[in-house]
């Protein structure tokens, strides 16, 4: 009885239920990674590190112009390469994700497979 | 139908669940997959084609936990409505096949909503065996209501409490039995409401939020400063639970604070409520809102610092360097971007005193062009001093208003807060009572704060009185009386039924005569306890009016000793110190300026005897600050707080007209009779206005005494040395000529009986010393007194 309910929810509930855990979780990494937030602020000055706009002298002006600029060229390399970790997390996570939800329906037969792969007698 | 099938597929697999679903099944298969996985492993190594085998059962057995976990254990639900697919997982693993009423209830009552409503409702399982007749309910029955009852709670699910529930609603009279348990229907259903949001409390406690990410904080900038003197409130909230707002009022509140945070104006606030009302929360909620991304993308990434500001002030040495730490601070905020500074008890920015520092100027430029986010959390009335003082202020910010929260809301904050309070008091159970308690005595009790602040704090305090792990009324009433020293009488024992019906014995047990006096003042505290007065009012308010001595101050010494258990709870107040106008002030002083003034005593003291003696020599300023406290059983002190009277009996004593009594009934009139003349002469001659006679639930006239009640007197003062002598087991009886000579020598028409305890001091007490002291007496003796003594001790 046990295993003809454990048969019935892998191939009908189970597989849903599967499918709507992964895509929660590669939504957590997306968000972790918060990859839209980084491209919108990708030029942005590095935690605000810059000097302020005080006084109009065109030397305060050229100071606060090339102090931002510094700041904003940090901002967009740190941003840059968590963009590039970011998207290759989300890629190998995706792809596992992917790889296992095919996989799904075939796990259960996995001792089955196992038998036949030992009378075929094929090792490595 | 809602009968109930025991071969469902869910009722089958949540009984499975019951079996499978152990650690020690889990670890049975884990085991068991990680030695195939090693075996496979070796195999593998060793070329063996057997390795295949032992890979493909160590993924078998991986699987099945997987299933237990997410399919019998956690049992989803499918989409028909069928009676199965609404039951818990708890029931449906308890009920047998084809359940009667009785076996329901039975294992309905074992389930943990049950327990919880046996815990903190006092639903024990006797009380359902003997009250709720299941043999006269259908199953059928029992599930409809139980359903409808879900329904209409908007619950997940039908559990064992929502069962019991159903049961006590589907018995008849059930009203009657709640009654009896001091609980009602809607209770029983908020307990219901209440046990499903702590579990779904620990259920959304680790669910994971999405809050934004690395992104999140990289593009803003750092605070260092501001991190020295402040809290982040919104770090509190990121990946983790949400505070609860269960006032309506307050959940309009966040919303408008959103609405103005993502507007164009200015993205300022000032939530302008009384302490208690729970602008904090509004607050803590705003911070925990904006971190969901659905709330408004524009906010998402605000953080909300809470300035400490006492903190502040101490670090600094003067004005001049608060406001430079303050100019830092503003400039990070302004500089970091995404920073809301929250100002709690912003007061303490508008007004120069000790641990305060009015930087106004500062401030108010920064609020008029909208540089930074500033939300400022502020009582109404300094919001209007600050006001007042600084006109440009109120135009520079946006106004929010807190309302206080009502009686269903406070108690659905303090459900709300429960998990907390217990947990401080190493678990203890927090009742349903406790939560009406504390706010009903709240409300009376704790001062400068509103609901549900009141009811809260009253909490808090009253899990430190919890009673073999639980924390009832009795605890609540216990928190009053240690925390703030007001003695809380058990309404029990003062409506004592049995005591009440027999008031009139037990008053004339220390009072003789005044039969009419007595009957009307026990025929209104019987109508008062049965139910019958306005809970808005004192217990009873009377107006005794006669001559000096004739037991005005004993009947109300008797009736404290009655009713309140004690003749101490008795607050006079002589009105005759109060004949200038001036004299108001003092009568209603506030407990720091004055202990003794009547708000301050009732205060402490509120289940008493309040008798304001000689009320007719008392200011008409003072009677009239008096006609508030008679009407609604509340005075205001010159803090302005409310002080209830609404638990005390009021007696006002006045010799007014005892002349008139005297004169009236010697000229034969009834009574009754002199009463409405007296009353109709005194306002005649103003001594009193109608409306202040009008408030008085009794005008009760004390008559002369005559020569037999003296002579009863007379007898329990006599009873009353005996009392004293009784630990050396001596007795006195003094003769029947004796006593008479002693009315005759100790009565006073003008005094009344007042001179009579003097003289039997100075004659019956005076002869017992001499007897004892000459050695003339042993214990266990008796003494007999006769006139002659009497004349030989006067004489002395």
């Amino acid at each position: 009885m046990a295993l003809i309910y454990f048969f019935s929810w892998w191939y009908t509930r189970g597989w849903g239920f599967f499918l709507k855990q992964m895509s929660e979780k590669l939504q957590h990494i997306l968000d972790a990674f918060s990859i839209p937030n980084l491209l919108k602020t990708l030029f942005h000055p590095f935690r605000q590190i810059s000097a302020n706009e005080r006084g109009r002298t065109i030397d305060a002006k050229i100071y606060v112009f090339f102090d931002k600029l510094v700041s904003r060229l940090v901002g967009f390399f740190a941003r840059f390469f968590l963009i590039i970790a970011g998207i290759i997390c989300i890629v190998i996570a995706a792809v596992f994700f992917l790889v296992l939800c095919i996989l799904w329906p075939f796990l259960p037969l996995a001792p089955i497979a196992g038998i036949i792969l030992t009378i075929s007698g094929f090792t490595l | 139908m809602n009968s109930y099938n025991y071969h469902t597929s869910r009722a089958r697999r949540a009984r499975l669940g019951k079996v499978l679903g152990h650690k020690a099944v889990y670890a049975f298969f884990y085991i068991f997959a990680l030695l195939f996985l090693a075996a496979g492993t070796y195999l593998l190594i060793q070329k063996s084609p057997l390795a295949w085998l032992c890979f493909g059962l160590a993924i078998f057995f991986v699987l099945p936990p997987y299933w237990i976990r997410h399919d019998l254990v956690e049992l989803p639900k499918n989409k028909t409505d069928s009676l199965e697919n609404r039951l818990s997982r708890e029931l449906l693993v308890r009920l047998p096949k084809n359940p009667d009423t009785k076996a329901i209830l039975t294992e309905s009552l074992e389930c943990q909503s049950a327990i919880f409503l046996e815990n903190r409702y006092g639903i024990v399982a006797p009380l359902i065996d003997i009250l709720v007749p299941a043999s006269e309910i259908k199953p059928e029955d029992l599930f409809t209501k139980a359903s409808e009852i879900a329904t209409s709670l908007n619950l997940p699910e039908v559990d064992g409490g929502t069962v019991i529930v159903a049961s006590i609603e589907l018995t008849p009279n059930y009203e009657k039995i709640l009654k009896s348990l001091k609980l009602d229907l809607p209770a029983l259903y908020g307990g219901i409401s209440w046990y499903y949001y702590l579990v779904n409390l620990t259920k959304n406690y680790r669910k994971y939020k999405n809050t934004g990410g690395i992104a999140r904080d990289l593009s803003f900038g750092y605070a260092n400063l501001l991190s020295r003197f402040a809290e982040n409130i919104s770090q509190k909230y990121v990946g983790n639970y949400s505070p609860s707002l269960n006032i309506a009022s307050h959940k309009d509140n966040v919303k408008q604070m959103i609405d103005i945070f993502s507007g164009k104006g200015r993205q300022n606030v000032a939530l302008i409520g009384a302490n208690g009302s729970g602008r904090s929360n509004i607050v803590e909620n705003f911070a925990s809102e904006i971190l969901n991304s659905k709330t408004s993308e524009k906010l998402r990434f605000r953080q909300i610092f809470r300035l400490d500001a006492a903190a502040l002030v101490a670090s600094a040495s003067g004005r001049g360097q608060i406001e430079g730490l303050m100019n830092e601070i503003f400039n990070e905020v302004y500089a970091a971007k995404n920073i809301i500074l929250w100002l709690d008890n912003a007061e303490i920015f508008f007004e120069d005193q000790t641990g305060a520092i009015d930087i106004s100027n500062l401030l108010i430029p920064i609020l008029e062009n909208g540089a930074i986010r500033i939300i400022l959390t502020i009582d109404e009335q300094h919001f209007l001093e600050a006001s007042s003082k600084n006109p440009r202020f109120t135009n520079s910010i946006n106004r929010i208003m807190v309302q206080a929260a009502n009686h269903d809301e406070t108690i659905a904050v303090l459900q709300d807060q429960s998990p907390y309070f217990e947990y401080k008091s190493q678990h203890a159970i927090i009742t349903y009572w406790a939560l009406e308690e504390a706010y009903r005595l709240g409300s009376k009790y704790i001062k400068d704060l509103v609901m549900p602040g009141q009811a809260l704090t009253l909490l808090e305090m009253a899990v430190n009185y919890a009673e073999e792990g639980f924390v009832t009324d009795k605890s609540v009433q216990q928190a009053v009386e240690k925390n703030f020293g007001i003695k809380m009488q058990s309404t029990q024992s003062a409506t004592d039924k049995k005591k009440l019906l027999d008031l009139e014995s037990e008053l004339h047990k220390r009072l003789i005569g005044q039969d009419s006096a007595v009957k009307a003042v026990s025929d209104s505290l019987r109508r008062s306890a049965a139910g019958v007065r306005n809970q808005n009012r004192p217990i009873g308010t009377f107006i005794f009016l006669g001559p000096t001595g004739v037991g005005k101050t004993e009947l109300a010494k008797a009736l404290s000793e009655t009713y309140f258990n004690g003749e101490q709870n008795v607050i006079r107040i002589d009105l005759n110190e109060y004949v200038k106008e001036e004299d108001v002030s003092r009568l209603i002083a506030d407990a720091s300026e004055y202990d003794m003034s009547l708000t301050a005593q009732i205060s402490k003291q509120p289940f008493a005897v309040v008798l304001l003696d000689e009320i007719e020599k008392a200011h008409p300023k003072v009677l009239t600050a008096l006609l508030q406290l008679l009407d609604e059983g509340i005075l205001r002190d010159t803090k302005n707080h409310e002080v209830s009277f609404r638990d005390a009996i009021i007696i006002a004593t006045s010799n007014a007209g005892a002349n008139q009594i005297r004169d009236y009934l010697s000229s034969g009139k009834k009574l009754d009779e002199v009463k409405d003349i007296l009353v109709e002469q005194l306002i005649h001659d103003g001594e009193f206005k109608p409306e202040f006679l009008n408030r008085f639930d009794e005008i009760c006239v004390f008559e002369p005494l005559e020569k037999d009640d003296l002579m009863k007197i007379i007898d329990l003062i006599i009873a009353s040395v005996n009392d004293n002598l009784s630990s050396q087991k001596i007795t006195i009886n003094v003769d029947n000529d004796a006593k008479a000579l002693l009315v005759e020598k100790g009565y006073d028409p003008k005094l009344g009986a007042r001179p009579m305890r003097r003289i039997v001091q100075k004659t019956v007490e005076n002869i017992i010393a001499k007897r004892v002291l000459a050695g003339d007496v042993s214990s266990g003796a008796e003494i007999q007194i006769s006139k002659q003594d009497i004349i030989d001790q006067l004489e002395k």
